[in-house]
């Protein structure tokens, strides 16, 4: 192989197909605006996807088109993408994931149809062990958003008390996630562990109008689903930054604690206002990525 | 079932995409190990074999050994020697089936047409039945080259992995009697032989060791000997997690300090 100085040519395999194409109807926005929303935030966003392999979930016709899970896209993928072979169990032969390190990985997903960017808990280089718990506040349509910030502020309650670091962002559709940082000395069993015991204490606080029931049918219509099992092994949230395929093109935002609050509303971040506010207050997030909470004292911090 | 490749099958001008499925599935049940006394699943760890510590993905790589040294490999040395990508299957050549030894079949799979390939792949089918004839192409999956045979099974092609040359060892290394028996021996032992003829029927043979295994599982599951896993779908003892949670973290813990120490 030999270097060259200039290396400013278009990777190949990198060409955006159909950007004219209509993603959001109710406000015209179309796929190159999708892709030109992440060529435009790739610096805040790439650090979060970092050599994490991504579930992706594309949606070639847009918000109003069917959607599906394609984990099995490396196979296919040009030269400039990394990808993460891992065996899989269930259908007896190698998936290639996706893993999301540089600019041009960002936009060939996004060329895709993917308007949600799916990372996994845990890295390339130990996918056994996630280095945050998040924790999915999920309100059925019969809850209030502000039932959703008095539960996420439950969650900062019981994460204080344990001496966990807890960062909060906005899913960008109606609800809200509670990233911990966590060491990366535990396995997936430990840490989902570890969230159901957070899910629960939080529970205790907002009893009325919170589960920890998986099932629909036994959670009741009217509460909201706290939601630790998004722990387990290649299970995905979407990306702080990430688009949601929702009306408004809204994204998930992360907060200060003290935003947390009534004035709160889910759809107040879009794709036309982020980075205003980033250029404000930075990215909220940084600390999700350095954070290396301890769960053996939070457990005798909550008296285990 | 669930295909497990999708491609396409080329004779001639005639192109037809299929995807593939498994023909055969295991019989045998799948059982996990457990710890005899808790019943917790047990889980391997790829650990250093002189320092016994755990070795993380990033830092494992693959070696052959050459003489009494490693010849490490990486990435783009893999690269290297993989087959060209490729989805499709052509055949280059047609055989009768009997030619090839029973020794050389691997694993079969069944081919579905896609929608624009009826035609195509019925027609293959049917030139195959009439010919008693089988094709013969390469195949790539998971990045390694198979050679296999397409053949038609009534209105089914059927792609049957069958092995290289090189796969199959000589059985010149054993001693083999090569005697002339007696010709009445002979006499007698084919009549035997002929007696004992009949049409095979796969459907007489059955393994019931998974069948006998599983009564024995269900029977044990009905009884009283049975344990059921603790915790799972315990909503409202955070309590009892949390010591189990903090059992787990132990050894963790000891380990960390003896490294202070």
């Amino acid at each position: 192989m030999s270097a060259t100085a200039t290396n400013k040519r278009k990777p190949t395999g990198l060409t955006f197909t159909n950007t004219e194409k209509i993603y959001w109807p109710k406000e015209g926005y179309t796929k190159g605006d999708l892709i030109n929303y992440y060529n435009s935030i790739a610096p805040w966003i790439l650090p979060h996807l970092k050599n994490r392999p991504l579930s992706l979930k594309r949606n070639p016709d847009g918000i109003e088109g069917p959607s599906f899970y394609h984990k099995d896209a490396g196979e296919h993928a040009p030269d400039f993408v990394t990808v993460f072979p891992v065996d899989s169990k269930s259908s007896n032969k190698v998936i290639d994931y996706i893993v999301c390190n540089n600019l041009n990985t960002l936009l060939y997903v996004a060329n895709l149809g993917c308007i949600e960017m799916n990372p996994w808990n845990s890295t390339m280089q130990h996918p056994d062990h996630p280095t945050w718990l998040v924790i999915d506040i999920d309100p059925s349509d019969n809850n209030t958003f502000e039932q959703v910030v008095e539960t996420a502020l439950a969650v900062k309650e019981v994460c204080d008390k344990g001496g966990l670091p807890a960062f909060c962002k906005t899913s960008g559709a109606s609800g809200m996630h509670v990233y911990i940082p966590l060491k990366q000395a535990y396995d997936y069993d430990q840490v989902r562990d570890f969230a159901h015991i957070i899910a629960g204490l939080v529970h205790e606080l907002v009893p009325d109008f919170t589960s920890l029931e998986r099932s629909l049918a036994k959670r009741g219509k009217n509460n909201i689903y706290i939601d630790f099992l998004q722990n387990r092994p290649g299970q995905t949230l979407s990306s702080v930054y990430s688009v949601r395929p929702v009306p408004g093109a809204t994204v998930s935002t992360p907060l200060e604690w003290k935003e947390v609050n009534r004035r709160l509303h889910p759809g107040q971040f879009t794709i036309r206002n982020i980075s205003k506010r980033l250029d404000a207050k930075g990215d909220l997030f940084k600390g999700v990525l350095t954070g290396k909470a301890n769960m053996a004292k939070a457990l005798d911090a909550f008296g285990a | 079932m669930k295909a497990i490749w999708t491609g396409s099958i080329g004779f001639g001008l005639v192109n037809i995409p299929v995807k593939m499925y498994s023909a055969v599935e295991d019989s045998s049940l799948s059982l996990d190990m457990l710890d005899k006394k808790d019943h917790a699943n047990i889980r391997f760890k790829r650990v250093n074999e002189k320092t016994g510590k755990e070795v993380p993905w990033e830092n494992i790589v693959k070696g052959y050994l050459v003489g009494d040294k490693y010849v490490v490999l990486d990435k783009s040395d893999f690269e290297k020697a993989s087959p060209e990508k490729s989805k499709h299957v052509e055949i280059t050549q047609f055989v009768n089936l009997e030619e090839i030894d029973t020794n050389y079949f691997e694993q079969p799979y069944y081919l579905e047409p896609d929608k624009t390939g009826t035609r195509a792949y019925a027609l293959l089918c049917e030139a195959l039945l009439k010919s008693k004839k089988a094709g013969i192409g390469m195949l790539v999956m998971h990045s390694r080259e198979h050679l296999c045979l397409i053949k038609a099974q009534e209105h089914t092609l059927v792609l049957n992995r069958i092995r290289f040359a090189e796969e199959v060892r000589d059985p010149a290394e054993l001693k083999i009697p090569t005697t002339k028996s007696k010709p009445p021996e002979l006499k007698m032992a084919l009549s035997l032989v002929n007696q004992l003829t009949k049409k095979f029927d796969i459907s007489a043979f059955r393994d019931d060791y998974s069948d006998k295994l599983m009564k024995l599982i269900q029977a044990k599951a009905k009884g009283k000997t049975i344990k059921v896993a603790p915790m799972k779908v315990v909503h409202s003892n955070t309590k009892d997690l949390m010591e189990q949670l903090k059992a787990s973290l132990t050894p963790a813990r000891s380990s960390s300090r003896k490294k202070a120490s």
